[in-house]
C-alpha cells in the first residue's frame, strides 16, 4: 500500500483561474484523509489575483481543518455530508463536502471545499444550495471515476507486472476543475448581476398605468402564473436586455428576498451561461436570435422551470415538481450508470461522457404549454392596475397578495398534515382539500402546491408520487379523447 | 412537446433497463435515490425525516473539551432525558468538540514574558451525523479559568435537530441568538475570572508577606554570615511568588482591557451594566492593583463577600490532575449562567418545530411590514412597536408625488380633492342620524338630515328561506363617531361622576344630547336591574344613560344625540346630512395624503365649503391638532372610566395574553386541538413536532389560536346560523352573546373573536364576559360581547342558552367559504390558519376599494354623486365579485381602514357610532 502512496510533499498543486469579474471565492480545495499523515490537501484552485487574501499555507491549514474530526465520521453509505464553517478568527467561511471513496487502493475520506471571506456570508447563504447541489453531483461522478481508476490500475499492474506511479489519482482533478471553475464564474456573475434584495416596483411591469401598456396582458398573466406554478423558477430570454430585465424584476417581485438574491439579471453585452439552480435568470439571445438551453442542466435544477421568451411572448413550463424530480433522478442515475459502465479511457473522458449523456435524454420536450388557468393571479392583475401607480399602493397590494399565497400554502401543508397524521396515512381527499381551501381551479392548486413544496420538500411526491404511473396513464387516456 | 406515451416509457422501472446490461450494476452507494433523498425509502414522506432521529425533538447541548476527560456533554436544554432519548450525547460531543476551530494562525507571540490571554472570537460550525440523523449548529466559545491549562476552557453550544435544511435555513438567526448567549456566558466569565485573579493576588500577596517575614526572621538569625539551604529556598520561593504576582497582575489587566467596543458595535447589549464597563476602564487607567478590590466588587450585580481572607499558597500545589475543575456555573457567575440558560430556553422555544412554520413566519413578517395600513384589522402581531407611524408616512412620502406638490395637483386636482365626504359611502345603508347639538353659546346646528331608507331593498331579504327561523322586526345597527362616543361618555360621567379635570372647552360648550326619534329609540340602560330584563322588554321608558329627549317633531326613524365635545366638528359639518360627515376627511384624502405630510393639511387644496358644481361641502381634514386634543380628552376619560369599571375602556384582552392566568388554566380538553377521535391517540407525537414559536407568532400565542380555532370550528359545525352571526361581526354590527353560564358564553365569544376586525392597536373590541349594564357607547367600543343578561335589538344577539340568533340575514358567498360546516378541516389551528388566509384576502379587497381613487372621485366634471355611487357598487359587484352583503363587509372594513389611515396611527380606530335599520331574523337550531 505504501508503494501506491505518493510521497508527501510540502508543495500542493494549484490551479489559478482567470475570471472576468470580481471573485468572492478565495479558493477551493480538495483534501483527503491519509491514514498515516492525517488530513492532506491534494489540490488548490484559486482565482488569479494580484493580492491574495490567503496564502497557500493558510489555505492548506484551513482545508486540513475541514477533515479534522472526520476520523469519527459516521455516515450512511454513499452519503455526501455538508459541513459549514464560519471561522471568525480567520475571517473566512468554508463549505466542505465530505465523502468516502476508494482511491489508490484505500477507502478513505475526502473533502471538497470552497473558501470565502466572512464578509460574504449574507451573499453566499442564498446561494448555498446551488453550490452544494452542483458540487455534490460532480463528487458523485468523481468518486466513480476514482473507483474505476483503481480497478484499472490493479488490472494493468497484474497484466504488465509493473506499478505505474505517475499520474496516479491525479485524473480526478481535471474533472473537479470542470465544475469548480463554473461555480467560481457563477459566484462572480452573481456578485455583479444578482437581483437586488428589494425591488422598486417602478422598475417593473406593475408600474404601468394600465395593464398591457408595456407587455401584453395575456402574456403577463401566463408568465406570472407559470412562474409561480414552477416554484418561482424561470428563465427569461430575449434580444433586448432591458426588456428581459424588466420581466426578470417583475417576476422577482413574487419571490422572497432570499430567492431574489439567488436570481440574476441579464448582462447587456454578452449573455451569461444558463446556471442550474437560480430562481430567475435573464439570458440574452445571440445574433441568430436563439438561446440554447443545456438540457442536462435544466433537468438538474431543483425545481421545474418556466421558459419565457419576451420577443415572441411565449410561456412554456416544465412538468410539476414530482414529475420533474422523478425525471431528474432518472437522468442522474442513467448518467452515473453510463459512467460506471464506461470501459475505456476514451469513454471516461469528459467530452465523450457529455456526448453519452445525450443518449440518456428521453425524447421529450420538457417545456410544455401552460395548461392550467388560475384565478389568483388573474384576480390580482385585474385589480392591481386599479390602484394609482407611482405610490406605494401597488406594493402594499402585492404584499397582501403574496401573504395570502403564503398563508394558503401553509394552511395546505397543515391540512395534509392533519389528514394524513403527518404522513402516516395516504392522502385521499384532494377533492375536499380543493373545496375547503378554495383551490378548485387547477392553476390555483398548482401555485399553492409549488409554494408549499418550497417550504415542505417532497410534498408533491407524497401527494402525487405514488399514483404517478396511474396519473400518467390517466392523462394518456384523457388526451386520447 | 412532451407526450404521455413517452412519459410512460420514460417512467418504467429502472430494473428493467438495468437487466438489459450484463455489466455489474452501479453500486447503490454511488447512485442517487430515485425519489428525492429524504424520501428514498418506501413509506417515506415529507415528515418522516423528522422521526428518523433517536431524539424526539430539537434540543440544545452544551459540551466541553475537558482537559481531564476530553469532550463531554454538560447539559441539555430542555433538561429532560426524554428529549435526547437514546441519542448518544457522549459520542456526539466527541464529534463536535474534537477539533479546535478557534486555533489561531499565530499562537502565542514569541518573546512575551507573561502569559497572554487571547480574546478569540466564536466559531460557528454546521455539521451532521447522517447515520444518526442528527445535524447541528455548533457555536464554539472559550472561557477563562485560572486553574485550566493555558487558562482556557473550550466549550460549545449545539442546536441539534433532525432536519438538516432547517439548520442551514435558520443559520443566521441561530447565529445571532447563540452569539447573545455566548456573550452572556463570556461576560460572566470575565467577571468571575477577574474575581478569581483578585483573590489569587490577595493570596499571593499574603504569601509574599509571610515569606518575607520568614526571610527577615532568618536574616536576623543569620549570624554565621552565610545562607542556609532553607534560606535560599525561601528566597527562591519569594522570588517565585513575586513573579507570580506580576503575572497575575498582568492577567488582571488583560481581562479588564477586554475590548468592550465589540459589544457596543453589536446589536446585543448584554447584561453588563454600563457602569461596570466604565469602572473596568477606569480601573485599567488607574492601574488597579489588588489593593483596591472593593471597586471591582461594585461591578458585580450580585453581592459577594466584601472581605476575603487570604490563604497561604504552598509551592507546587497546582500540578495535580486530580483537581476538580470548575463547573460552568462557577466559571460564569450564577447570574450570568442563569441568564444564559434563559436565553437558551428562549432559543429552543423559538426554533422548535417544523421549519416550514418558521419560514412562513419569517416571510409573513416581512410582508406584514409592507402593509402596515391594513395590519390592524386582523393581524395579531400588529403592535405599536412593529408599526412605527413615521415609517408609514415615510413610505408614502417616498413616493414620487411627495416631492412635488405640483405633480400632485396634476394628479388630484383641487375639485376632486375637495369632494364632500358623501362620496365615501357608509358600508351600511344608514339611517341618517341627526346629531343635534345645543350649545349654550352656539345655536343648535342641525348636522344631519334623514335619508330615505331603502326599505324595498331590505325587504327583499325577507324572502330568504329562514329554515325554520322566525323573522322579526327591524333592528338597528349602532355605530358612532369617536367624538360622539366620547361626548356621550362624558355626558354620562358628568351626570354621575365628578369631572376631575374638565377641559375649559367642555365646560364652555356644555352640550345636551338628544335623540331625534322616539319610536325605535335606543334603550341603553345604566342602572336597570339586569335580572329583570328580557330582550323584548326594551322600552323607551327605561332610564337612559345618555341624556336623550324625544323630539315632538322629529322624523320617524331618525335619531339625534349631541356629542358634547364635538364643537369643532359640528362647526365644520356645515349641515351635512350624512353620519359619515363626521369623519375628518373623505377617502380621497387617503390617496391625497400619500403625497402630503401626514399632519399638515395642504393649504392650497383647502376647498370651499360649497363650490360651484355643488359637490364640495367641507374641506378634507387629515388628522388635525383638534382631533388630537379630542383624543387626549377621550383617553383621559377612558382611563378615568376604567377605574370605575365601566365597559368604555379598551381592556387588553386576557385571552390574547399568553401569560394570562386564564390561558394558563386551560384544561387539557380545551387545549386539545382535534375535533376527531384519532388525534387523541397521536396527540403526543404530533405535539412534539408541532410548532410553538413563542415570540414570533405574536402576543396571542399558539395556544389561544388553537383554542379559538377549535371553538370556531365547533361553532360553525353546531350552529346552522353561523353565517349571519359572522356576517354581523364582519360588517361592524355588534354581536352579543347571552347566556347564564359564563364558561359557555366565553367559549362562544372566543370562537367568534377571530372574525372581529380590530379597531385599536392593543386588543380586539371583544368583551368576553360582563355582568354590568350596557351603555350606548359600548356598542361603539365593543363589537363582540359576552353578556350575562339579555339585551336589545340594535345589535345581533346570540343566545347561548336557547340557541337562537337574532340578526340580519346573510346571503353572500364570502362567509360560506370562511365557515363551511361541511369542511374537512380537522384541527382548530388549521381552521384558524384558513380563516386568517381568507381574512387577509378580504383585507386586500378592502384595501383596493379604499384606495382605488377613481371609485371615490368624479372622473369627469359634473358627474353626479349617484353616478359615483353606482360606479362604486358596480366595482364591488363586477370587479370584486361581491354580492350585496359581501359588499357591506368590504365597505365596513374599508371604512375602518380609512379611519385608521386618517386618524391617529398609533391609537387606532374608533369606529363610527351609527344607527342603521336593518331587518333582523330570528334563527333557531
Amino acid at each position: 500500500m505504501s508503494a501506491l502512496c505518493p510521497p508527501p510533499s510540502p508543495a500542493v498543486a494549484k490551479t489559478e483561474i482567470a475570471l472576468n469579474g470580481e471573485s468572492p471565492l478565495l479558493a477551493a480545495t480538495f483534501a483527503y484523509w491519509d491514514n498515516i499523515l492525517g488530513p492532506r490537501v491534494r489540490h488548490i484552485w484559486a482565482p488569479k489575483a494580484e493580492q491574495q487574501f490567503l496564502s497557500d499555507g493558510e489555505i492548506t491549514f484551513l482545508a486540513n481543518h475541514t477533515l479534522n474530526g472526520e476520523i469519527l465520521r459516521n455516515a450512511e453509505s454513499g452519503a455526501i455530508d455538508v459541513k459549514f464553517f464560519v471561522l471568525a478568527e480567520k475571517g473566512v467561511i468554508i463549505v466542505s463536502l465530505i465523502f468516502d471513496g476508494n482511491w489508490n487502493g484505500d477507502r478513505s475520506t475526502y473533502g471538497l471545499s470552497i473558501i470565502l471571506p466572512q464578509s460574504e456570508l449574507s451573499f453566499y447563504l442564498p446561494l448555498h444550495r446551488v453550490c452544494v447541489d452542483r458540487l455534490t453531483h460532480i463528487i458523485r461522478k468523481g468518486r466513480i471515476w476514482m473507483h474505476k481508476e483503481r480497478q484499472e490500475h490493479i488490472q494493468r499492474a497484474v497484466v504488465e507486472g509493473t506499478e505505474r506511479m505517475e499520474d496516479q489519482g491525479q485524473s480526478i482533478i481535471p474533472m473537479l476543475t470542470g465544475e469548480v471553475i463554473p461555480v467560481m464564474e457563477l459566484l462572480s456573475s452573481m456578485k455583479s448581476h444578482s437581483v437586488p434584495e428589494e425591488i422598486d416596483i417602478c422598475d417593473t411591469v406593475l408600474s404601468d398605468d394600465d395593464i398591457g401598456d408595456s407587455c401584453h396582458e395575456g402574456f403577463l398573466l401566463k408568465a406570472i402564473s407559470s412562474h409561480l406554478q414552477t416554484c418561482g423558477c424561470s428563465v427569461v430570454v430575449g434580444s433586448s436586455a432591458e426588456k428581459v430585465n424588466k420581466i426578470v424584476r417583475t417576476l422577482c417581485l413574487f419571490l422572497t428576498s432570499a430567492e431574489r438574491k439567488c436570481s440574476r439579471l441579464c448582462r447587456s453585452e454578452t449573455s451569461f451561461k444558463y446556471e442550474s439552480g437560480l430562481f430567475v435568470q435573464g439570458l440574452l439571445k445571440d445574433v441568430t436570435g436563439s438561446f440554447v438551453l443545456p438540457f442536462r442542466q435544466v433537468m438538474y435544477a431543483p425545481y421545474p422551470t418556466t421558459h419565457i421568451d419576451v420577443d415572441v411572448n411565449t410561456v412554456k413550463q416544465m412538468p410539476p415538481c414530482h414529475e420533474h424530480i422523478y425525471n431528474q433522478r432518472r437522468y442522474m442515475r442513467s448518467e452515473l450508470t453510463a459512467f460506471w459502465r464506461a470501459t475505456s479511457d476514451e469513454e471516461m473522458a469528459q467530452d465523450t461522457i457529455i456526448h453519452t449523456d445525450e443518449s440518456f435524454t428521453p425524447d421529450l420536450n420538457v417545456f410544455q404549454d401552460v395548461l392550467h388557468q388560475d384565478t389568483l393571479v388573474k384576480a390580482f392583475l385585474d385589480q392591481v392596475f386599479h390602484l394609482k401607480p407611482g405610490l406605494s399602493l401597488r406594493s402594499v397590494f402585492l404584499a397582501q397578495f403574496l401573504l395570502v399565497l403564503h398563508r394558503k400554502a401553509l394552511t395546505l401543508i397543515k391540512y395534509i398534515e392533519d389528514d394524513t397524521q403527518k404522513g402516516k396515512k395516504p392522502f385521499k381527499s384532494l377533492r375536499s382539500l380543493k373545496i375547503d381551501l378554495d383551490l378548485t381551479a387547477e392553476g390555483d392548486l398548482n401555485i399553492i402546491m409549488a409554494l408549499a413544496e418550497k417550504i415542505k420538500p417532497g410534498l408533491h411526491s407524497f401527494l402525487f408520487g405514488r399514483p404517478f404511473y396511474t396519473s400518467v396513464q390517466e392523462r394518456d387516456v384523457l388526451m386520447a379523447f | 412537446m412532451i407526450s404521455a406515451p413517452d412519459v410512460v416509457a420514460f417512467t418504467k422501472e429502472e430494473e428493467e433497463e438495468e437487466e438489459a446490461y450484463s455489466d455489474p450494476p452501479l453500486p447503490e452507494e454511488y447512485s442517487v435515490p430515485l425519489f428525492s433523498s429524504p424520501f428514498a425509502s418506501q413509506g417515506a414522506n415529507p415528515w418522516s425525516k423528522l422521526s428518523g432521529a433517536k431524539f424526539t425533538r430539537d434540543f440544545i447541548l452544551i459540551s466541553e473539551f475537558s482537559e481531564q476527560v476530553g469532550p463531554q456533554p454538560l447539559l441539555t436544554v430542555p433538561d429532560d432525558a426524554k428529549v435526547s432519548g437514546t441519542f448518544d450525547l457522549n459520542y456526539f460531543s466527541l464529534r463536535i468538540m474534537s477539533v479546535d476551530y478557534q486555533a489561531s494562525f499565530v499562537g502565542h507571540p514569541p518573546g512575551c514574558p507573561y502569559p497572554k490571554l487571547n480574546f478569540v472570537e466564536d466559531s460557528k460550525v454546521v455539521l451532521g451525523d447522517s447515520k444518526e440523523g442528527a445535524f447541528a449548529y455548533v457555536h464554539h466559545l472559550t472561557l477563562y479559568d485560572l486553574e485550566a491549562r493555558g487558562f482556557v476552557r473550550p466549550f460549545c453550544m449545539a442546536y441539534i435537530s433532525a432536519d438538516e435544511h432547517k439548520i442551514m435555513q435558520m443559520f443566521q438567526e441561530l447565529s445571532v441568538e447563540f452569539s447573545k448567549a455566548s456573550e452572556c456566558l463570556k461576560t460572566g466569565n470575565r467577571k468571575a475570572f477577574a474575581n478569581e485573579l483578585e483573590k489569587k493576588l490577595k493570596d499571593l500577596n499574603y504569601t509574599r508577606t509571610v515569606l518575607h517575614n520568614e526571610t527577615e526572621v532568618q536574616k536576623k538569625n543569620n549570624e554565621k554570615g552565610y545562607y542556609s539551604t532553607q534560606a535560599i529556598e525561601k528566597a527562591n520561593e519569594l522570588a517565585s511568588v513575586e513573579k507570580s504576582i506580576i503575572e497575575h497582575q498582568d492577567l488582571l489587566k488583560q481581562i479588564r482591557s477586554y475590548p468592550y467596543s465589540k459589544l457596543k458595535d453589536s446589536d446585543f447589549h448584554p447584561y453588563e451594566p454600563e457602569s461596570a464597563v466604565e469602572l473596568a476602564e477606569d480601573n485599567l487607567e488607574q492601574g488597579v492593583t489588588t489593593s483596591k478590590p472593593d471597586e471591582t466588587g461594585e461591578m458585580n450585580p450580585y453581592p459577594r463577600r466584601s472581605s476575603y481572607t487570604p490563604k497561604l499558597i504552598k509551592a507546587k500545589s497546582t500540578k495535580c490532575f486530580d483537581k476538580k475543575l470548575k463547573t460552568l456555573q462557577e466559571l460564569c457567575d450564577v447570574y450570568f449562567f442563569t441568564q444564559t440558560l434563559d436565553q437558551l430556553h428562549q432559543i429552543e422555544k423559538t426554533f422548535r418545530g417544523d421549519v416550514c412554520y418558521l419560514l412562513t413566519n419569517q416571510i409573513s413578517r416581512a410582508l406584514l411590514k409592507k402593509q402596515t395600513i391594513t395590519n390592524f384589522l386582523f393581524e395579531e402581531t400588529f403592535t405599536v412597536e412593529e408599526r412605527p407611524p413615521e415609517k408609514q408616512s415615510n413610505a408614502f412620502q417616498a413616493s414620487p408625488l411627495d416631492s412635488s406638490d405640483a405633480k400632485y395637483l396634476e394628479v388630484c386636482p383641487v375639485p376632486k380633492m375637495a369632494i364632500n365626504l358623501t362620496v365615501y359611502k357608509s358600508s351600511v345603508e344608514s339611517v341618517p342620524i341627526k346629531m343635534d347639538q345645543e350649545l349654550e353659546d352656539t345655536p343648535g346646528t342641525e348636522v344631519g338630515e334623514p335619508m330615505a331608507y331603502d326599505q324595498q331593498d331590505n325587504l327583499g331579504y325577507l324572502d330568504a328561506d329562514l329554515k325554520g327561523s322566525v323573522s322579526s322586526g327591524e333592528s338597528i345597527e349602532v355605530l358612532g363617531t369617536e367624538k360622539s362616543a366620547a361626548a356621550l361618555a362624558l355626558s354620562e360621567s358628568q351626570a354621575s361622576l365628578p369631572q376631575p379635570h374638565p377641559s375649559p372647552q367642555a365646560v364652555r360648550n356644555k352640550a345636551v344630547s338628544r335623540r331625534t326619534i322616539s319610536e325605535d329609540s335606543i334603550e341603553v340602560l345604566s342602572t336597570c336591574p339586569s335580572e329583570a330584563l328580557i330582550p323584548d322588554d326594551f322600552k323607551a321608558s327605561y332610564p337612559s344613560a345618555i341624556n336623550e329627549e324625544p323630539y315632538a317633531d322629529e322624523e320617524d326613524e331618525g335619531l339625534r344625540f349631541s356629542p358634547s365635545l364635538n364643537l369643532d366638528r359640528a362647526e365644520e359639518m356645515g349641515g351635512d346630512p350624512e353620519p359619515e360627515n363626521l369623519l375628518p376627511a373623505d377617502s380621497t384624502c387617503c390617496i391625497g395624503k400619500e403625497s402630503s405630510s401626514f399632519l399638515e393639511p395642504l393649504p392650497n387644496l383647502a376647498p370651499k365649503l360649497c363650490d360651484d358644481d355643488g359637490v364640495v361641502s367641507i374641506p378634507p381634514r387629515p388628522y388635525r391638532q383638534a382631533d388630537q386634543e379630542f383624543r387626549i380628552n377621550f383617553t383621559d376619560y377612558s382611563s378615568h372610566d376604567g377605574i370605575t369599571g365601566s365597559l368604555l375602556t379598551y381592556e387588553p384582552d386576557p385571552h390574547y395574553l399568553m401569560s394570562s392566568p386564564e390561558t394558563g388554566k386551560i384544561s387539557l380538553d380545551k387545549c386539545s386541538d382535534s375535533t376527531v377521535s384519532y388525534m387523541s391517540s397521536t396527540g403526543s407525537t404530533s405535539s412534539d413536532r408541532t410548532p410553538s414559536p413563542a415570540p414570533l407568532i405574536g402576543p396571542s400565542g399558539e395556544r389561544h389560536k388553537k383554542k379559538a380555532g377549535q371553538n370556531a370550528l365547533r361553532f360553525i359545525r353546531q350552529y346552522p346560523f353561523a353565517h349571519p352571526a359572522i356576517y354581523s361581526l364582519l360588517s361592524g354590527r355588534t354581536l352579543i352573546v347571552l347566556g347564564e353560564d359564563k364558561g359557555a358564553v366565553e367559549k362562544l365569544v372566543t370562537a367568534l373573536s377571530i372574525f372581529v376586525p380590530n379597531c385599536g392597536a392593543y386588543a380586539k373590541p371583544v368583551k368576553h364576559w360582563t355582568t354590568s349594564p350596557l351603555h350606548i357607547t359600548d356598542f361603539q367600543k365593543w363589537k363582540l360581547i359576552g353578556l350575562q343578561s339579555r339585551y336589545s335589538r340594535y345589535i345581533s344577539i346570540l343566545d347561548a342558552d336557547s340557541k337562537t340568533l337574532r340578526c340580519p340575514q346573510y346571503r353572500g358567498a364570502l362567509i360560506s367559504r370562511l365557515a363551511d360546516h361541511r369542511t374537512q378541516i380537522k384541527r382548530g389551528s388549521t381552521y384558524y390558519m384558513h380563516v386568517q388566509t381568507l381574512l387577509t384576502q378580504l383585507c386586500s379587497k378592502a384595501f383596493l376599494y379604499t384606495f382605488c381613487h377613481h371609485l371615490h372621485l368624479p372622473i369627469r366634471e359634473g358627474e353626479t354623486e349617484d353616478s359615483v355611487a353606482a360606479r362604486r357598487l358596480n366595482f364591488l359587484k363586477a370587479h370584486l365579485g361581491l354580492p350585496h352583503e359581501d359588499s357591506r363587509v368590504v365597505q365596513y372594513l374599508a371604512e375602518l381602514l380609512k379611519l385608521q389611515y386618517l386618524q391617529d396611527p398609533v391609537r387606532g380606530v374608533s369606529p363610527v357610532l351609527r344607527f342603521d335599520y336593518v331587518p333582523s331574523a330570528l334563527y333557531k337550531i
